[in-house]
């Protein structure tokens, strides 16, 4: 019912409710912020900010490739495109990175094993999705399944501690006193953005994801196209593994629990956009209010328990709005 | 998608399909047969009741649940949160002195409070049943870390009810009082989802919500129902876990939310026009419990049995997705 109602483009008639939303949404982020910041004495400096930022870069970066996915497979939750094993691609990904550095192997070759570990889990779900027409949400069910175990292989189920040359770097200072993970999430963001609404790649992905049989008309090569997305996902977890590895100075089991706030950030990140899709720009601003609200919290000494069941409010608000304001009549 | 003679290819997509129903029970056969083989172990009697009383009988309860949300053509992804909420209720009760009765009356309460408010998300407010599910699971989640200052276990050993023991360890007739459970839901739910008004009714809104709408199906009250008896046949798992293990774990309903999922998709492949059925979910469950448990006597160590599930789920959905795509084409 949802995926009729957001596949069909919004009338003008339609537009102030969505307007409404959007605004909400950008002034609850506000106050928010605001409220952190005059309770929180040490919320509103730029030091704690680069921090917010630095620790949201790994869920941006998953959260990016859940939203290539989502654009390019539809908004439709369990026909559409979604992709479940991105937490467990970067659980797996980060181990494998940490075995092979703490088996000597040299910077490039763990990168390049683990950025290519997650652009393989990527080709599995591609596969199952677009060459076998297994529904994505079983898909990457079963491989997510199959990666935490993987994981599990890999790190018997403890912490590898590792430290490289790669992982010193990317945890360390970068330019303008920003650190360098600062400055990753920055660039992925900007090419990300550059991608998907400067070239043709990015109105194509989603004439994919809404009107497929259209573009297959109109001769989009829609099957590479999707295909594509989780490919790109993967590999965004990949690179996600490695910030994590360095922010964790190696692999802990558990990371797989990062799903969840995964899946909320960018369906959150819908309300940012002017006509309810699921964009880049608004996954990051989703990823930042809940890094905020994640922070805030700590600062004003209010239980981390807590945030989960905001999350969940914050899901439901949002999913409860999105329905209301297009119910048609 | 090349246009092929249509007499060959329509009798080969007739073959597919029968051989498609055939996939599930004919692995479960090889693998059985492989087991048995191998580990002299696998074969005994005593190993058997063991698979369905440690390995089936939970998983296959709120399976059975999701088996009728499924029909619906939605998703409860709160199953693990039913379960755990009711176990949570049962063990508070009787860590405060109450007796077996009331325990059994406050987890099932909790587990229906579940229910019912996934029945208003989705049945009132139209919310997608994916996303109003993992609201509250999100929000499950926040209540028991809240409850148990973090996720601290609840023993209660000591003092524990007799009839909740016997409840889990009992035996009628040397029948083991959870498989008897458990026989007796899954008729209830093959009855009602083969045999009654409410099943037809669950089946033309998973198929055709708009045509069963406009057909005088009170698609409402059917999703209603639906979410509500899903959460209590897993409240009822919630409790038997409970029962089991004598202390409540918090979070460890979710561990049934993939083979539940799982479980329901691959029993979808034995039915003809490819719709959950309570027979094939059964043999879905039957077939992860006997894989973990086959692997498990071979020499396999856990982390290899959730990488062996998952792949296995894969390529039987791939499989079959597959042949269904061929001959729609």
């Amino acid at each position: 019912m949802t995926a009729q109602s957001l596949s069909r483009p919004l009338s003008s008639g339609q537009m102030p409710p969505a307007r409404l939303l959007r605004i909400g949404a950008t002034l609850l982020l506000i106050v928010a912020v605001g409220l952190f910041a005059a309770m929180a004495p040490g919320f509103a400096t730029a030091s704690n900010l680069a921090d917010v930022a630095e620790q949201s870069t790994v869920l941006a970066l998953l959260a990016f490739g859940m939203t290539l996915v989502v654009i390019a497979g539809g908004p439709d939750v369990v026909r559409g495109g979604i992709d479940l094993s991105l937490g467990a691609n970067l659980g797996l990904c980060d181990a494998l990175y940490a075995a092979m550095s703490n088996a000597g192997h040299g910077d490039g070759t763990s990168a390049l094993v683990a950025v290519g570990a997650g652009a393989a889990v990527g080709l599995v779900n591609a596969v199952a999705i677009i060459r076998f027409g297994v529904p994505p949400l079983l898909a990457t069910l079963a491989s997510m399944n199959a990666c935490a175990g993987l994981e599990l292989v890999v790190t018997q189920n403890t912490v590898l501690t590792t430290d490289s040359p790669l992982l010193g770097i990317v945890a360390g200072p970068g330019a303008l006193g920003l650190s360098t993970t600062d400055w990753i999430l920055v660039a992925m963001t900007a090419a990300l953005l550059l991608v998907m609404h400067a070239t043709p790649v990015g109105l194509r992905l989603r004439a994919v994801g809404l009107h497929p049989r259209a573009a297959r008309a109109a001769g989009l090569p829609v099957a590479a196209m999707g295909a594509g997305a989780y490919v790109a996902a993967g590999t965004l977890a990949g690179l996600a593994a490695i910030v994590q590895a360095a922010r964790l100075s190696g692999s802990s089991p558990g990371s797989g629990d990062i799903l969840l706030s995964v899946v909320l950030t960018s369906l959150l990140g819908v309300v940012f956009s002017r006509r309810l899709q699921p964009t880049i720009g608004g996954t990051l601003a989703a990823v930042l209010f809940i890094g905020c609200l994640v922070n805030g919290f700590q600062l004003v000494n209010v239980s981390s328990y807590w945030v989960n069941g905001i999350e969940g409010v914050l899901i439901l608000s949002v999913v409860a709005l999105r329905s209301l304001l297009q119910r048609p009549g | 998608m090349s246009v092929a003679a249509p007499g060959p290819a329509a009798l080969r997509g007739i073959d597919l399909a029968r051989a498609v129903r055939v996939m599930l029970p004919a692995v479960m056969l090889v693998i059985v047969a492989c087991f048995a083989a191998a580990s002299p172990t696998f074969r005994s009697g005593g190993n058997l009741v063991h698979v369905l009383i440690n390995d089936v009988t939970l998983p296959a309860l709120a399976s059975l649940g999701m088996t009728l949300v499924v029909s619906t053509g939605g998703i409860d992804l709160s199953v693990g949160t039913a379960a755990d909420l009711a176990a949570l209720a049962a063990a508070l009760t009787v860590t405060q002195g109450g007796d077996a009765l009331l325990a059994l009356s406050a987890g099932l309460a909790a587990a229906l409070c579940v229910g019912v408010v996934n029945a208003i998300l989705v049945a009132g407010f139209g919310i997608a049943p994916f996303l109003a599910t993992l609201g509250i699971l999100f929000i499950g989640e926040s209540v028991q870390q809240l409850a148990t200052n973090g996720g601290a276990p609840i023993y209660v050993v000591s003092n524990f009810p007799p009839l909740l023991d016997r409840l889990a360890h009992g035996a009628m007739l040397s029948i083991p009082i959870p498989l008897i459970l458990l026989a007796m839901l899954s008729a209830l739910t093959r009855l009602l989802l083969a045999r009654t008004a409410y099943g037809r009714r669950a089946h033309a809104t998973g198929i055709a919500p708009a045509v069963a709408r406009h057909s005088g199906v009170p698609v409402r009250r059917v999703l209603a129902i639906t979410y509500i008896l899903s959460a209590s046949l897993c409240g009822v798992a919630g409790l038997l876990l409970l029962a089991t293990v004598k202390s409540y774990v918090p979070l460890s309903g979710n561990a049934f939310l993939l083979d539940a999922i799982g479980a329901v998709f691959l029993g979808t492949t034995i039915s003809r026009d490819a719709r959950p059925n309570v027979p094939g979910t059964l043999l879905g469950v039957l077939l992860f419990g006997v894989l973990r448990n086959g692997l498990l006597l071979v020499g396999w160590n856990f982390y290899w049995q959730q990488v062996a599930v998952g792949l296995l789920v894969l390529v039987v959905l791939g499989v079959s997705f597959g042949v269904r795509r061929r001959g729609r084409e």
